[in-house]
């Protein structure tokens, strides 16, 4: 942890909060979008401070990019009037509504506060920078499940090794034809990882406490089809089905 | 509370956004505005499955997020177009005028 690590992360905080408290106070909703689409950048940025890259990306693709796409859509094409856009007039149950929120916010603040061992957290942090300090070997991304062959166990150095000797025989002229560019299916193995660029020390120091794997698209892709993988189709089939109800509720008269 | 971010101030963070989207839904009256509230609170709990995941330096926490963002846009097309749905019968989206089940 350096200096502008937690910088960054208290602006990104402050910002994520201005900005929520923007989306409910403001009274135009194109502007409420507006703050929204602030706010998800926030929570990127905050993702990217969690060593979630990948899935910053995809904060930023789906809720930047494709959901508040729809929603200023509804909104322009709507063409909201000032009398609908204006939120209730200051009353009791508007009252009461922020006092429960402020409660909530302390009850759950309190609960934290006495759950999460501070001590403990430091003390874990420290013992964690000084494996990485210290390991010969990338820390292992993932353990192994109990249940046999619903878990890939994934080792990354051997998977690491495996490609830089299919490089290797690629580049010395050795590489058979089943080496080509696509590997021959292997029913042990069906779900093969793409051939990884060298991982290069020197970016790796760039950013502390990012090193390895961690985060990035190629660990979550390979739990995505491996031990996730119904849930990964069942997605699949609810999008579709999403994609359905939204065209048959929007349709003025369904045949 | 230290300078340096930890997994408490990441929670208090979430728990707060959370708090803030709660408000939201209950003091607003236009159903897209309830919608955007909706996504903060979903945001948080994605912010607080992260946290945990780098606190445990596993990356199942991540899978979670990925199907709760995938869910949530599945969410806001289908909630969308019940917006439009019902500006067409009631020519406005104040979840007032929505209390045909009420009675």
């Amino acid at each position: 942890m350096g200096f502008w690590e937690p910088l960054f992360f208290w602006i990104f905080a402050f910002g994520a909060i201005i900005t929520s408290c923007a989306v409910i106070w403001m009274r135009n909703p194109l502007y409420c979008a507006l703050a929204l689409i602030l706010d998800f950048f926030c929570f990127a940025g905050l993702y990217v401070l969690l060593s979630a890259h990948f899935l910053a990306v995809v904060q930023i693709l789906v809720y930047g990019g494709a959901i508040m796409v729809l929603f200023l859509f509804i909104i322009m094409l709507l063409n909201l009037r000032e009398r609908e856009t204006l939120s209730i007039p200051f009353q009791v149950h508007g009252l009461a509504a922020v006092v429960g929120g402020v409660a909530m916010f302390f009850f759950a603040a309190v609960v934290i506060l006495n759950t999460v061992d501070m001590d403990r957290v430091e003390e874990e942090r420290a013992r964690y920078a000084e494996a990485v300090e210290q390991a010969e070997e990338p820390v292992p991304l993932m353990t192994e499940s109990a249940i046999e062959g619903l878990y890939a166990d994934v080792n990354e150095t051997a998977v690491e090794e495996q490609y830089v000797e299919k490089l290797r025989a690629w580049r010395d002229g050795t590489a058979k034809p089943s080496d080509g560019k696509y590997p021959q299916f292997d029913p042990q193995r069906p779900f093969e990882l793409p051939p990884s660029l060298e991982p290069d020390p020197e970016l790796a120091q760039v950013v502390p406490g990012r090193e390895g794997l961690y985060g990035t698209f190629k660990p979550v892709s390979v739990m995505l089809v491996n031990r996730f993988v119904v849930p990964f189709e069942l997605t699949a089939v609810l999008l579709l089905a999403a994609i359905i109800g939204a065209v048959i509720l929007a349709k003025r008269r369904v045949a | 509370m230290s300078w340096e971010p930890t997994l408490a101030h990441f929670l208090i963070l979430s728990a707060a956004v959370f708090s803030i989207g709660l408000v939201g839904v209950m003091i607003r009256r236009n159903a897209i505005i309830l919608f955007m509230c909706i996504e903060l609170m979903i945001n948080s709990v994605n912010l607080t499955f992260i946290a945990f995941a780098r606190y445990r330096f596993e990356m199942d926490g991540h899978v979670f997020a990925f199907f709760i963002m995938a869910v949530a846009a599945a969410e806001a097309a289908v909630a969308l177009a019940i917006v439009i749905h019902v500006f067409r019968h009631k020519r406005g989206v104040s979840v007032d005028d929505m209390q045909a089940l009420k009675y």
